[in-house]
């Protein structure tokens, strides 16, 4: 009798649920602590390091490669992410916050509460996943 | 400027940033977010390594930087 063939979401079940754990304690943290410097360094490293084990398992070759990048495409970006930055940069020099609120101050207000810290850690932990395996 | 004006900037940039990478998704002459990355860091390898620097410093700001209230 062979085996029995889990389905992939069953088996990933057990590391899923880690990885919620953890986003829900170390999200929950005292800022400016080495607790918590440690949880996000850690789990950048680890997912940063689970990231590139993937990447080593795909075959060579088997990614469809990216269409030309272009000059107007990438100009399109920087443009767009050089507004942000701009625009950013002239709220954070004005005076005051309230009036003329940084990303990082309007962070501050909707993650102020555990639940949307946690949620907010696990996205950051995908956003890392991703971009190791670039 | 106040915060209304302040806020109204932010939505109008986002709402820009998401409408170029729709228009890339839909209509394939522009790159999407994932494939203009992918294009950098294919030419510059070097590049992973900066954007991963800049993801750990937007952790350490989010999440070793302020708190739970």
């Amino acid at each position: 009798m062979g085996a029995i063939e889990l389905p992939a979401v069953v088996r990933r079940a057990p590391a899923v649920a880690a990885v919620v754990l953890y986003a829900w304690w170390a999200s929950a943290l005292r800022p400016f602590s080495w607790a918590a410097l440690v949880a996000v360094v850690g789990a950048g490293a680890v997912a940063f390091a689970v990231a590139l084990g993937a990447r080593r398992r795909d075959a060579p070759g088997s990614a469809t490669p990216p269409p030309s990048l272009g000059a107007a495409g990438a100009l399109g970006w920087v443009a767009l992410w050089g507004a942000l930055a701009a625009w950013e940069l002239a709220a954070y020099v004005q005076h005051p916050r309230g009036d003329h609120p940084t990303l990082s101050s309007l962070a501050d207000d909707v993650l102020g509460s555990h639940p949307a810290r946690a949620l907010a850690f696990l996205a950051w932990l995908a956003l890392g996943a991703g971009l190791a395996r670039r | 400027m106040n915060r209304s004006a302040t806020l109204a900037g932010y939505a109008l940039i986002a709402a820009a940033l998401l409408a170029y990478q729709l228009a890339g998704m839909r209509w394939r002459r522009t790159p999407t977010i994932g494939e203009a990355l992918a294009r950098v860091v294919g030419r510059w390898p070097a590049a992973r390594y900066v954007l991963l620097a800049g993801w750990l410093w937007l952790g350490w700001h989010v999440f070793v930087r302020a708190g739970v209230r």
